[in-house]
């Protein structure tokens, strides 16, 4: 049964990000974002990574994605309005042959894991809010906050770049 | 799986799809009828089933049946057909999902087993809010991009910048309020706000926190595009915005999903604010311990409060011809309250000399949370029609001013305040 979930929400992801790049209305291109972020969603939820499962949701699907629709209806762009992309199928298949042997790697390094298709915790209340929370704030304590200071610092500099440019 | 674990699950499905669904019409119906004694007018209560008039209920009936039967039309310029479809079933379903995680009652204990009374029994509470309400604004970014349409396009782009400007504020409120609770498990939450505040005050959490209340139900309203925030629809400036072109069901889903979104809004807004099931100064162990008081109070309570609304229905729907239709429905009325008031009465009767036990004691206190539950929602819902029909729409400019530079300061402001007072007086 889980492992039958597992593999149509694999086919839904790999077909978002596959119709991500395919197609060529933009409109398009992000609703299947969406289908590889909600499948995605899904996925975390099969891990019993229940905190992250909403995360994904709330943040990918929630925000980020509405912003996007929200800026491609904003700049109301069209087909018509996107390059051209003559090669664009050689190209992909090109790239595709280039990052064969990385898929290697990823495959073996996935073969060698530890307890494959065991889809049991081990520990009680893996991936619950308050243990995470545990977690981040008692063990990694440093690397978290230099992360959101890092975040800080992106955000302050988009806007103060943005901002620039308004000025000229 | 046992039979008690089926019936449980069974009895929370159908209470969380009276909740959300079943309240679409009796909202539609309480918006039509307070609009109309706002505006000094009767609305509808023409509307009838062999004189039954349920003082205009039978109407919202009529429009679901209407929007049912009508020709579904769509205009020859839409092309994204499947999106165009999709749209209004996304507005509806993430509505009626955002739903699922409400409490109606404390945990029910019958036997060895405690059962969570939500539709889905799961722990993720607010979160699972946050995320679902989100998602219905995809519905409606959809839908007025799909109408190939200027004016549904326009719609749709107004849409989706507010949501995303007021959730950024909600999500923060939300904050400010989980480091008091220090839980986003929703049954939680309701059993804190359950204990008292030195000693008298309810421990809501719009004691607790009115700031943070005042910031969430503002957002809220946007959340549900309610005015004084639905620019998006804005009927005066574009038309009808993102359903412009839509017609029968399809049209019908948006409304009803709007209104199953707003009763989702205010269960949450109840549940985090206003003590969700829990009656004040009557936590579910007091409610417990003094249950035969209870019984004895609802004894005398109900025929009286029955008389006074039947004395209500007289005043009101007596006409003078006899054979009038209208008289027929207040006497089927009359007959039907008593009826209920004997049957009640009864079982209340035969508990209070036989005794109740523990499981029973257990039960009749959900019964009394879940009804409780439910007139909280249905002012919630009320203060949302009220404030409808009250304040004109916000101008665009000055609804993204009130979302970035007060709602979002003002929410900021209230996480440092309350993080200060819970670190420094290890509340």
């Amino acid at each position: 049964m889980i492992n039958v979930i597992f593999l149509i929400l694999s086919l839904f992801a790999l077909m978002g990000a596959i119709g991500m790049i395919m197609f060529s209305n933009t409109m398009h291109s992000a609703l299947s974002f969406i289908v590889t972020v909600m499948a995605l969603a899904g996925l975390y939820a099969l891990l019993n990574a229940s905190f992250l499962f909403m995360v994904q949701i709330i943040i990918y699907a929630g925000a980020i994605i509405t912003l996007m629709l929200f800026i491609i209806m904003f700049l109301n762009i069209r087909e018509e309005h996107a390059p051209k992309e003559p090669n664009k199928y050689i190209n992909m298949l090109v790239v595709a042959i280039v990052l064969t042997p990385i898929d290697y790697l990823l495959f073996e390094a996935f073969l060698r894991m530890p307890h494959i298709g065991d889809f049991t915790t081990k520990i009680k209340n893996f991936g619950d809010i308050k243990m995470l929370g545990d977690k981040l704030f008692r063990g990694w304590l440093l690397p978290f906050e230099t992360i959101s200071i890092l975040l800080l610092v992106a955000l302050i500099g988009s806007i103060v770049l943005a901002r620039k440019r308004e000025r000229k | 799986m046992n039979i008690i674990l089926i019936i449980v699950i069974v009895v929370n499905i159908i209470i969380a799809l009276l909740f959300s669904l079943g309240a679409a019409p009796i909202l539609v119906w309480v918006e039509r009828r307070v609009a109309g004694f706002i505006q000094d007018r009767l609305g509808p209560n023409r509307c009838n089933i062999a004189g039954f008039r349920l003082g205009g209920l039978i109407q919202s009936f009529a429009d679901m049946l209407k929007l049912v039967f009508k020709e579904d039309f769509r205009a020859g310029a839409i092309k994204e057909k499947f999106v165009f479809s999709i749209a209004p079933v996304i507005v509806f379903a993430s509505a009626f999902l955002s739903y699922m995680v409400m409490p109606f009652a404390d945990d029910l204990v019958i036997g060895s087993q405690t059962f969570v009374m939500q539709g889905l029994p799961i722990n993720l509470g607010v979160l699972w809010f946050l995320a679902f309400a989100g998602l219905s604004i995809y519905g409606i970014i959809l839908g007025g991009w799909a109408s190939n349409n200027k004016y549904s396009l326009l719609g749709s782009i107004r849409a989706g910048a507010q949501v995303i400007s007021y959730e950024a504020s909600m999500t923060l409120a939300l904050i400010s309020l989980l480091i008091t609770y220090g839980s986003i498990n929703l049954v939680d939450i309701v059993n804190f706000q359950g204990k008292l505040l030195f000693g008298f005050i309810p421990a809501w959490g719009v004691v607790m926190q009115p700031l943070a209340a005042i910031i969430f139900i503002v957002t809220a309203f946007a959340e549900a595009n309610r005015t004084p925030f639905d620019i998006a629809e804005g009927e005066s400036e574009i038309v009808g915005g993102y359903h412009t072109e839509y017609s029968a069901m399809k049209f019908g889903l948006f409304f009803v999903g709007e209104y199953v979104a707003m009763s989702a809004s205010s269960a949450l807004i109840v549940t985090l604010f206003f003590g969700g099931y829990n009656l004040p100064w009557l936590g579910t162990a007091t409610l417990k311990e003094h249950f035969s008081a209870i019984m004895w109070i609802i004894v005398v309570a109900l025929p009286l409060l029955s008389f006074l609304f039947g004395r209500w229905i007289v005043k009101n729907n007596v006409w003078p011809k006899t054979d009038d239709i209208r008289n027929k429905e207040t006497k089927w009325l009359l007959r039907m309250m008593v009826l209920m008031n004997m049957v009640i009465i009864a079982i209340l009767a035969y508990f209070l000399y036989s005794g109740i036990g523990v499981t029973g004691t257990n039960i009749a206190v959900a019964v009394i949370q879940v009804a409780t539950f439910a007139i909280k929602l249905l002012l919630m819902n009320f203060v949302f029609v009220w404030v409808r029909w009250t304040l004109p729409r916000f101008r665009y400019d000055q609804l993204q001013n009130l979302g970035w530079k007060v709602l979002l300061p003002l929410s900021i402001a209230n996480i440092f305040l309350t993080a200060l007072v819970v670190v420094g007086f290890g509340v």
